[in-house]
């Protein structure tokens, strides 16, 4: 019997989610064998002309990361979609934006400003900006069009699973790979990792929530076994989906969500900003002004995984008015 | 004018193109290397507190 087809891609990503591919070390090697990699820009020499030939379907599973903001990346994932039997969004880019979508707080122009003419180093006197089409002497050259929101994957084409982390860790892409191998893929639409929050795996000691200021890195040493939110630094645990193995708590850094909201959440920021205000102390209008500033950025750091998923999806665009 | 469209280049970090032109004798007369790819991590940078860079900008490239 054939083997089954696996693809693998990369879209508004950094190839993190790749390299934890490859961190499963020698499992790769029985990844390799109980499927065909058809398809897999970081390692594999296969073009999209090769997958357009493929037929539709004849894929088995598809593990997509990275956002989608360009239309070469909606093209890939449309194609990869029409090819594959099953589609998984793969690390928190794809499934909720991740930290390119941190670019719907701008938008294209604005990103096209800064890229190409403010940054000091850029020797662009001319002020020439990517053009979906080029002419040269030759010919014509051709980019994609940059978008100006970040979409996740599931808001551009149908996903069966969802698989998230900034990148996934390796024993749950290994899961993944046995629940392939063995067809016990749970039912569509499942998000493979825990059912609890991060903050109900935390071992960090937890007593009364009460705080009356937040803290910066630069103004506290943190206790290392004691909840990082009763010390008064910014977490994003209790509205984090669990899962990851506390990388980031064992090294005495807060969370910042990169698991996404945890089932019966629809809006991790919002339900993050709930749980901050429901433990600062403070009644006066004074004390909420106080806690407002404190919060250096609540948007980018609520919503730093997320932003492209959120009910807030990006910031209003404000075009200036055409007469 | 022929061209050769290497897309995408593989085996390497990150998304690029190749167009290769060749003229009439089939030798190439020119060719391009594109970058197809733009996050804007120079933009949506601005305005995040400085002690979130170290967990913000290893995401420009993760390999």
């Amino acid at each position: 019997m054939a083997k089954p087809k696996l693809a693998l891609y990369w879209a508004a990503s950094c190839g993190g989610c790749d390299v934890a591919v490859l961190d499963t070390n020698e499992k790769i090697l029985d990844i390799a064998n109980i499927a065909d990699i058809v398809f897999w820009p970081i390692a594999l020499d296969f073009k999209y002309h090769h997958v357009e030939a493929m037929e539709d379907g004849s894929i088995d599973l598809c593990l997509f990361n990275g956002a989608i903001r360009s239309s070469e990346q909606e093209r890939i994932a449309k194609l990869l979609r029409a090819k594959s039997k099953v589609m998984v969004a793969f690390g928190a880019c794809a499934c909720f934006g991740g930290i390119p979508a941190l670019g719907n707080f701008t938008n294209r122009d604005d990103i096209f400003q800064r890229v190409y003419i403010d940054i000091p180093s850029n020797a662009n006197a001319d002020g020439v900006f990517p053009r979906t089409l080029t002419e040269v002497n030759e010919g014509e050259l051709e980019l994609p069009e940059l978008f100006d929101t970040v979409s996740t994957l599931a808001q551009v084409v149908d996903v069966e699973y969802f698989v998230p982390g900034c990148p996934p860790p390796v024993d749950i892409i290994l899961k993944v790979v046995d629940l392939f191998a063995t067809g016990q893929l749970p039912p569509v639409g499942a998000i493979i990792a825990s059912d609890k929050t991060l903050c109900d795996e935390c071992e960090r000691t937890k007593e009364e929530k009460k705080i009356t200021k937040i803290y910066r890195p630069h103004e506290i040493i943190p206790d290392p076994d004691r909840c990082l939110l009763e010390q008064g630094i910014i977490c994003c645990g209790p509205a984090t989906r669990g899962g990851c193995g506390l990388t980031c708590i064992k090294a005495n850094m807060p969370c910042r969500g990169c698991f996404g909201p945890p089932p019966g959440v629809v809006d991790q920021g919002a339900a993050l900003v709930s749980a901050i205000a429901s433990i600062y102390q403070g009644d006066t209008d004074e004390d909420v002004t106080r806690m407002l500033e404190e919060i250096v950025d609540p948007a980018g750091t609520f919503y730093r995984f997320g932003l492209a998923d959120s009910l807030l999806k990006r910031k209003r665009i404000q075009k200036a008015e055409k007469g | 004018m022929k061209k050769i469209s290497i897309d995408p280049i593989t085996r390497l970090e990150g998304h690029g193109k190749i167009e290769i032109f060749l003229n009439d004798e089939g030798d190439v007369a020119n060719a391009y290397l594109q970058i197809p790819e733009l996050r804007g991590f120079e933009k949506f940078c601005e305005g995040r507190p400085v002690e979130e860079m170290p967990r913000i900008v290893p995401r420009i490239c993760g390999v």
